[in-house]
């Protein structure tokens, strides 16, 4: 592993065990040890990424800008192996690590776009907001949420389909539920009933969950 | 060579099939009717031949069984032509399976059926147009009226290899081994809007029509669930009181009762001598006086009047609907609301459902489904027997009767879906429209289901009463009701005499319901008696046709599993009944 690669690793694990609220600078550092094999933490402080208060470790305004961006580029990778290669769960984790370094700014934001803006990675971490998703808020002046948020009587356009198992979304889709479809609500319980064209599909929430759409007023 | 129907589910390619081969194969207002491929005989131009009719399919990338039926149908049999049946209102959506039947490069027609609909939702097709955008024929039908078949029929002839799209590379080759991806689906929506500019049209102003309106009331709890008791109670009043009371009455007491049981009496004993025939043919177990009289006078009547009934629902459009309001419940039996579908046809026949069980995604809902069919949805013949039945008992009885049943199909659905691995798929089904059902097709379809009911059940009929009378003649079903004795007296608290009718209940439940019913109303059974045992017989094994159908679906093991389970579930529900109820009555509560 690279040096510039173990940092990056190292910031996103201070980044992850803070969404976890640990902040134990003993814990934390024996983590990156165990993950790229040298401690890395006091380096971190060093070069000023981290800041250390009694036995808490902290980002800096710097550090917390680069574990954001490794973060974000890390889910992203994730979500694009998971819901447009459809590689299996087990092997997202192991190749989104690998895929996470090579990603530059632009297709990060390709990708980002391509995706919808996610929210979350398929782990259901909050995936950071980059420049691209501040600017498609402005544009669109709606925002994409899953189906299952919209009420009866509005309108979606479909974004993304999210693909938890393949039969599902080549069903979806065969029945017209594709990007760029426009999604009318007629009934939201007990089932989801919506119109796309001329077709009326009944769905349960779990699938409306998985299609995201844009509000349209 | 054949020619192929293809098509989305729910277009019309039974129709078209009835159209072009004058046979008939049963058609529905609902995706999924076609579980099997239908072949007949059509003649073009003096020349016959044959015709397929295929399940439905969304895309040539088979997921389900039967879009597996169809696409083996396409790739390795010898096919002249495939007619693309499509649902005029849904050209977009058509078109994506064009796009898929094009690149198998086979002379085809573009079939833009009920086009009647399409202008009724002002969409309006430049038929001329889009035929030389494609390179195929396009030809416009209102198939249930005829219009626009003679056309067809010509353009079949003229089916010619698409080559348009092809020659400009658009369409690129590719094989259907992967699932469609959403790159090459993004290209082939913009092939479709493409080839839409300029032939599509579509009025702004659709008017929220009647349809559109009974169509939300159907799906909505609020009104949903007040609308489909409206509807069962309807189907009791026609089926339970007025087919199995007025009309078997009439047909039971007047025609047979004073007119043809007499006069086969008096034939017998005039012209035929030997005793032994006689009784073969009048006696207590005779070919026409059990048999005739039980086919034609008891179960003919109720059967017509419930295949009308089903009939009516099922083109309207109603029957998917109810998947929208039971898909929760059907979640907590490891199924989804799609399951509503095999199981309301159970209602009309156990053996075709068990088949179209075909349309649920997994193999642990198809067999969960099975076995529910097999234990606790009641076949229309027998159903009609049991309504009848019911309908002279009083309101709680039917309560309790609707009340065990359904407890019994949730408990062993919740069980059994923890034992059988596998999983269950999410819910996704297409709602029809609701439409005004066409009363030539009610009466092709339910004189379609009488001539196979006759076919099928008056042959087992008259087999299960030689059995009864061999057995009586030698013996045997003092023998059969001594082994049984313990669970149909002990158990059940039934006289012997009903073991009969689960000995011919194995032939045909509605056989074995029908003579419960005759017993009922000679008054041998009390009421918590007679209540037992039509729980008994509609939990208790499938009739033969469909405990076969059951070993062609699933296999011996499993059917063998189910049947063996079944028969010894039954007995036992009955036997909880019956001590309970006893042990009511004899604390002074009476419940029913």
């Amino acid at each position: 592993m690279e040096r510039t690669q173990k940092i990056e690793e190292s910031l996103s694990i201070v980044w992850e065990e803070r969404e976890k609220k640990n902040y134990d600078k003993t814990d934390i550092s024996g983590k990156i040890s165990a993950k790229v094999e040298e401690d890395l933490l006091d380096d971190l402080v060093k070069m000023d990424y981290l800041l250390l208060e009694k036995n808490n470790v902290k980002f800096t305004n710097a550090g917390e800008r680069a574990a954001k961006d490794v973060i974000r580029r890390q889910r992203l990778a994730e979500r694009l192996l998971a819901d447009v290669l459809e590689v299996g769960r087990q092997d997202v984790d192991s190749l989104a690590c690998e895929f996470e370094h090579i990603l530059s700014k632009e297709v990060e934001e390709s990708i980002c776009t391509l995706l919808g803006h996610p929210k979350e990675c398929p782990h259901g971490l909050s995936i950071p907001q980059g420049m691209c998703c501040e600017k498609a808020k402005d544009e669109l002046e709606s925002i994409v949420v899953p189906l299952a948020k919209l009420s009866p009587g509005e309108t979606g356009k479909v974004v993304y389909v999210l693909t938890r198992t393949h039969p599902q979304l080549h069903k979806l889709m065969s029945f017209g539920v594709v990007p760029g479809a426009r999604v009318f609500i007629h009934q939201v319980f007990p089932s989801f009933v919506i119109q796309v064209e001329e077709t009326q599909v009944a769905l349960e929430e779990d699938i409306a969950n998985e299609i995201f759409v844009k509000r349209l007023h | 060579m054949n020619i192929v129907l293809v098509g989305n589910p729910n277009v019309g390619k039974s129709v078209i099939f009835n159209a072009l081969t004058g046979r008939y194969v049963t058609v529905s207002n609902y995706p999924g009717t076609t579980v099997e491929i239908s072949k007949g005989i059509g003649k073009f131009a003096g020349q016959k031949i044959q015709i397929l009719d295929t399940p439905g399919i969304n895309s040539l990338v088979p997921y389900s069984e039967d879009e597996k039926v169809t696409k083996d149908i396409l790739s390795k049999s010898d096919v002249a032509a495939i007619v693309h049946v499509a649902d005029s209102k849904n050209l977009k959506r058509s078109l994506l399976l064009t796009l898929d039947l094009m690149e198998l490069k086979t002379p085809m027609v573009l079939n833009l059926n009920m086009a009647d609909e399409a202008k009724e939702h002002g969409i309006k097709i430049d038929t001329k147009k889009l035929s030389e955008k494609l390179g195929i024929d396009v030809v416009e039908t209102v198939a249930i009226t005829g219009e626009g078949v003679g056309k067809l029929k010509d353009s079949i002839q003229r089916a010619r290899v698409p080559q348009g799209l092809l020659s400009q590379g658009l369409v690129e080759t590719h094989h259907f081994q992967r699932p469609m991806d959403i790159v090459s689906l993004n290209k082939k929506n913009k092939i479709i809007d493409n080839i839409l500019s300029g032939v599509l049209t579509v009025s702004k102003h659709l008017k929220k029509s009647v349809a559109e309106a009974i169509g939300r009331i159907t799906t909505r709890p609020i009104t949903g669930i007040p609308f489909l008791i409206v509807i069962l109670i309807i189907m009791y009043k026609f089926v339970g009181q007025f087919a199995a009371g007025t009309a078997v009455d009439f047909f039971e007491e007047t025609v047979f009762g004073k007119y043809l049981t007499p006069f086969f009496v008096h034939l017998a004993t005039r012209f035929i001598p030997i005793n032994l025939i006689r009784e073969f043919l009048i006696g207590d177990y005779g070919v026409i006086s059990m048999a005739v009289t039980y086919a034609f006078a008891i179960i003919f009547p109720i059967v017509t009047a419930f295949f009308l009934f089903f009939g009516i629902l099922e083109d309207t459009g109603y029957l998917p609907r109810l998947s929208v309001l039971s898909d929760r419940i059907f979640r907590v039996i490891g199924l989804n609301g799609r399951a509503i579908l095999p199981v309301i046809l159970g209602l009309g026949c156990g053996t075709m459902a068990t088949l179209t069980a075909r349309i649920l995604d997994t193999k642990k809902e198809r067999i969960l489904v099975n076995l529910l069919l097999a234990l606790a949805i009641p076949c229309s013949a027998q159903l009609g027997v049991i309504m009848g039945i019911l309908g002279s008992m009083s309101r709680n009885a039917t309560a309790l009767w609707i009340g065990v049943i359904l407890s019994v199909m949730i408990i062993v659905g919740f069980v059994s879906s923890k034992i059988i691995p596998g999983s269950r798929s999410p819910f996704i089904q297409e709602i029809p429209p609701i439409r005004m059902p066409q009363i030539g097709n009610i009466v092709t379809k339910t004189l379609a289901r009488l001539k196979w009911y006759l076919k099928e059940a008056v042959p087992l009929f008259i087999l299960g009463t030689i059995a009864l009378f061999v057995f009586d003649k030698f013996g045997i079903l003092k023998v059969i009701e001594n082994i049984f004795r313990p669970i149909v007296v002990g158990l059940l608290g039934l006289p012997e005499k009903v073991t009969e009718v689960f000995i011919i209940g194995f032939l045909r439940r509605d056989y074995g319901a029908a003579g419960l019913f005759q017993l009922s109303k000679t008054g041998i059974l009390d009421t918590i008696q007679i209540l037992v045992s039509i729980v008994v017989i509609t939990l208790f094994v499938p009739c033969i046709a469909q405990f076969f159908v059951t070993i062609k679906e699933r296999g011996m093991k499993v059917a063998a599993l189910i049947g063996g389970f079944v028969f010894v579930f039954a007995f036992l529900v009955g036997g909880v009944l019956n001590f309970v109820l006893r042990q009511l009555v004899s604390r002074g509560i009476t419940v029913i």
